[in-house]
């Protein structure tokens, strides 16, 4: 009896000793890839422990693409899965995420912080991170596409950056004709059906004003507009300023062949710029020339806003704390950390004029009027099934499979089909 | 028989058949991403390593995927086999009223693919609790098994001589004790071969394991390997180590059992 | 082996075990438990939920709750062009892929079936195909197929012919699906084929060649007859997944260029999983039942007359 009640006592000290002394509260945050630069986060991170006892931070990753991204994190959170408390966002996935109830919205959090946040961001952020009056996001990080030009090429023959799609038609055909290189490639740009060729059907569409849809999420989509976008891509393939195997052309592709010095105008997001000037195996490190979209004949310069936006899980357990840490990760301080180790555009309009960050991003003016506007992709929880249509038929336009006008016809149909 | 030169030919067909995709892959895991984007390609490693296994285990907790493609495999392979050695007896040894319908039933099961009924399935998973773990593959991996399974099996039980198991019931045994004492063992080979069927189907499954076991730490090998995928690239060498590995187990099981699997559906339900 | 004869076979015999200490009744009950309850639970419910589903319109991401249509879902569908080229495909697919897995899984279990003195790698490379998970099998082929780094067009590039984009033009596109499908799906049929082999009993074969029968002659009135039987198992396996293709197409192209290449499952897979479009996914997902119904009574007919 005795030994028995011992052993009991024992098994009970065991159990008590084995409890923490007090159990810290995990966050678990998910940056998808490594391009989202989760280690840069840690850094964060680590400070933010160090300040904040009791919370311990971990990221985890999941998927590479946007597209992995949104599959992997749609299916976890239709589940009402807790596995993440906070969550790195491509921009264009908050608003299907919020119809669906997946994030939660952050206003009980951020009471007068709201407005300052949003009166500091890019005006475009008061479209993307208010979805129906509410706070859903804060920005992580920003981007846009631009057009990348061999500034060493240009000076050669005395032409200036072009301002206009004509303008780089013209260039190209000059500097092609007497550079006279197989391998020379007029303008690299995104073709295969991926999230970056959406964009590449949008910006000439943009440029001559017009929009996918209304304030109200309607279909407004203008049929000529449309058909001239294509039209402007199929005629510089026509004319082998476009390579013709554009079709299979993904980002990584356009980075790597103006990494190499096989092109001379290249579509991309601005954190290739980094690539190219640090990068190892760059050739063309000091003669990378950045500048905003081209317009068409007569439009406007239009460019595509991309990058990272943090969104709180509505199945986290922990979202008080984990507010709190996003509040942390999107103040400016921890931008401005972010900005400056990864030579990544800031979403806020205060740090443009930041000595330090113009130091390290030298083209930060020639940025700040295309991202001021910058144009959001359709903002619809049915984007997947928009996304989809556009860079599909895009492609298949592309690759020849479809013409122009067959094209156009098959996004309005389809787009009709799903918005209406 | 065949003359000599046609043998090597026949041989070469089958060999290259069965083997090219895969020694390919074994190629590749030796080579390097730099000799990978190289053109023309290459055919053999020009400087082999082992740096991609390397890769292959630290990039992706490998191990771990390749514990749950077992635990996973494993699990449903005897889950299928405990309900279809009841279904298979009492199809073949029992006086049933319904034993047409029950049978077409059980074949008619392949005429609903897993892909039309992921939602459902997956609203069940949510429902019990199951999604992300284990449980939530067992299951449907054990159903897509049991036709094929119970089918194996009852030709096997036909073959138990009847006499074995009254003897059996003589001496005392229940009937069922006589399907587990008597019959089961006798029918060994038989539930080796649904056993190893089984197996490889699960092993294999990919779709109901990306929707409802995506969660990092019960994700099976073929999940698990997708994920070696970057944002910008498609690393074919770590990918094809990850993959190295992932198809060694089966092999070894097909080299170890390859009489059984065969001799198994000889006895089994092929019979005309 | 038609329905008639299986069915014939898995008669118990006349003589009922008086000993049983349970009916049979009672005893078939418990034994027939498990497989009832995992089909009810894992097949039956899920279609009948993808029935009554497929009669809603409803979608997380819309801003509504779900609402009762009655048939609209299908009259969409059926005015739905990429409804109509999937079928299309997959039908397509089937009739390519089936005689073709056939043919090949027949040589191939021919060859297993001569006396090899080493028998294991010949087993091995017969079934090695089969235990190569789908997915993968289809992301090798894609690779294989690759314009720049795949080994068709280095082959190609080898003996003087340029390269190919087969992933990125249709009818390209649906070759080397097929070629993949044929060469994981063979394996299996081989399998079962090289064991209906092994039943045929080695007499008959010396009998045949005592009467001057050539090999030919042995194969068409010996082997042919007598393999029937596993082949149309075989048929019938195959032609159900095969209507069924998933993972090697979308593991090749994921249904392009352009959608050229988009079985009814991966449509069926993308409304209801990638959308979540889940009433108007239920709805094609029931036409593929009924398609797979109306293949299979075909096939289950014929069997019914045993004229096979």
């Amino acid at each position: 009896m005795i030994v028995s009640r011992t052993l009991r006592i024992l098994a009970w000290l065991l159990l008590l000793l084995a409890l923490p002394v007090q159990a810290d509260t995990v966050l678990r945050v998910f940056i998808g890839g490594a391009a989202q630069r989760p280690d840069l986060f840690r850094t964060l991170a680590d400070r933010y422990e160090a300040s904040h006892p009791g919370i311990r931070i971990e990221i985890g990753s999941g998927a590479a693409t946007s597209e992995l991204q949104r599959k992997y994190l749609s299916v976890l959170l239709n589940a009402h899965d807790p596995s993440f408390d906070a969550l790195m966002l491509d921009i264009v996935h908050p608003y299907q995420f919020a119809t669906a109830g997946w994030i939660a919205p952050l206003d009980p959090y951020f009471g007068k912080e709201k407005d300052t946040l949003l009166a500091d961001g890019l005006p475009i952020y008061r479209q993307t991170n208010l979805i129906k009056g509410k706070l859903y996001t804060l920005p992580a990080v920003t981007d846009a596409m631009f057009l990348y030009y061999r500034k060493d090429l240009l000076e050669q023959y005395g032409i200036a950056p072009p301002q206009t799609w004509q303008q780089l038609e013209l260039a190209a055909k000059t500097i092609l004709q007497h550079k006279q290189k197989p391998a020379l490639q007029g303008l690299s740009m995104q073709g295969a059906p991926i999230e970056g060729t959406v964009c590449s059907f949008l910006l000439p569409y943009w440029s001559q004003g017009k929009d996918i849809l209304d304030a109200n999420g309607k279909l407004t989509l203008d049929k000529p507009a449309a058909l001239s976008s294509l039209k402007l891509w199929k005629d510089l393939i026509s004319k082998n300023v476009i390579r013709r195997h554009v079709a299979e052309v993904k980002t990584g592709d356009t980075v790597n062949t103006f990494k190499a010095g096989h092109a001379i105008f290249a579509i991309n997001w601005g954190f290739a710029w980094g690539v190219f000037q640090n990068d190892a195996d760059s050739l063309v490190k000091g003669k990378v020339g950045i500048i905003r979209m081209p317009a068409m004949t007569g439009g406007t310069h239009a460019t595509c806003l991309g990058g990272w936006q943090w969104a709180l899980s509505n199945y986290s357990r922990h979202k008080a704390q984990t507010a709190d840490f996003l509040r942390f990760l999107a103040s400016p301080e921890s931008v401005r950390f972010i900005t400056l180790q990864g030579a990544l555009l800031p979403p806020y309009l205060s740090l443009y004029d930041d000595a330090d960050i113009q130091a390290a991003i030298p083209w930060l003016n020639n940025a700040k009027p295309a991202l001021l506007g910058a144009k959001s992709r359709p903002l619809t929880a049915r984007y997947a099934q928009v996304s989809d249509v556009l860079r599909i038929s895009t492609s298949a336009v592309l690759a020849g499979s479809l013409t122009a006008e067959e094209g156009v016809e098959d996004i309005s149909r389809r787009l009709e089909r799903i918005l209406r | 028989m065949l003359t000599l030169p046609l043998r090597w030919i026949a041989a070469a067909v089958l060999l290259v058949n069965g083997f090219f995709p895969a020694l390919w892959i074994l190629l590749t895991s030796f080579k390097s991403d730099a000799e990978l984007a190289h053109t023309p390609i290459t055919w053999l490693p020009q400087h082999p390593s082992l740096s991609n296994y390397l890769h292959a285990f630290s990039d992706q907790p490998l191990l771990l995927f390749l514990g749950n493609s077992f635990a996973v495999a494993m699990l449903s392979t005897l889950l299928t086999l405990f309900a279809a050695t009841g279904a298979a007896y009492a199809l073949t040894r029992l006086q049933l009223r319904h034993r047409g319908l029950i049978l077409t039933a059980l074949v008619a099961v392949a005429m609903f693919p897993p892909a039309t009924l992921l939602v459902p399935l997956f609203e069940i998973m949510r429902g019990l609790g199951l999604i992300n773990t284990y449980g939530a593959l067992i299951l449907p991996y054990a159903v897509q098994s049991l036709p094929v399974c119970t089918l194996v099996l009852a030709s096997f039980f036909q073959q138990v001589p009847r006499d074995l198991e009254n003897a059996a019931m003589l001496d005392g045994c229940t009937r069922l004790q006589a399907l587990y004492r008597i019959v089961l063992p006798l029918s060994a080979p038989g539930v080796f071969t649904a056993g190893i069927l089984a197996f490889v189907n699960a092993w294999d499954e990919f779709l109901l394991a990306l929707t409802l076991n995506a969660a990092p730490g019960t994700r099976t090998l073929p999940v698990g390997i997708l994920l070696y995928q970057g944002e910008f690239s498609f690393p074919w060498p770590v990918i094809s180590a990850a993959l190295v590995v992932a198809i060694v187990p089966v092999a070894i099981l097909i080299i170890l059992f390859q009489e059984r699997v065969i001799s198994g559906l000889t006895t089994g339900g092929i019979k005309g | 082996m038609s329905l008639r004869t299986l069915l014939n076979r898995y008669q118990p015999d006349g003589q009922r075990s008086k000993l049983g200490d349970v009916s049979d009744t009672s005893l078939a009950f418990w034994l027939l438990l498990p497989a009832t309850l995992l089909l009810g639970l894992i097949v039956v419910y899920p279609v009948a939920k993808v029935i009554h589903d497929s009669f809603y319109s409803m979608s997380i991401f819309s801003e509504h709750g779900p609402a009762f249509i009655g048939f609209a879902n299908y009259a969409d569908a059926l005015r739905d062009p990429d409804v109509w080229r999937a079928v299309r495909f997959t039908l397509a697919l089937c009739i390519v892929t089936v005689p073709g897995a056939l043919l090949v899984g027949l040589g191939l279990a021919l060859l297993a079936n001569r006396p090899w003195t080493w028998r294991w790698p010949v087993r091995l490379a017969l079934l090695l195909p089969w235990a190569l998970p789908l997915a993968f099998s289809g992301m090798i082929f894609a690779w294989f197929f690759n314009t720049e780094y795949g080994v068709v067009n280095d082959l190609l590039r080898r003996a003087g012919v340029a390269p190919i984009s087969f992933l990125l033009i249709p009818q390209w596109g649906f070759l080397a699906i097929c070629i993949a499908t044929i060469w994981k799906t063979s394996s299996f049929v081989a399998l079962i084929l090289l064991a209906g082999l092994q039943t045929i009993p080695r007499s008959l074969y010396e009998a045949a060649e005592l009467e001057g029968a050539s090999h030919w002659q042995s194969f068409r009135h010996v082997t042919l007859p007598l393999l029937m039987p596993a082949m149309m198992v075989a048929l019938i396996f195959r032609t159900i997944s095969a209507l069924q293709s998933f993972d090697i197409p979308y593991a090749m192209t994921q249904g392009g260029p352009a959608r050229y290449t988009e079985t009814l499952s991966i449509l069926i897979n993308t409304t209801a999983i990638e959308y979540m479009d889940v009433g108007y996914g239920s709805a094609l997902a029931v036409l593929l039942f009924l398609l797979s119904m109306a293949v299979s009574s075909l096939y289950l007919r014929k069997l019914y007359k045993g004229t096979v």
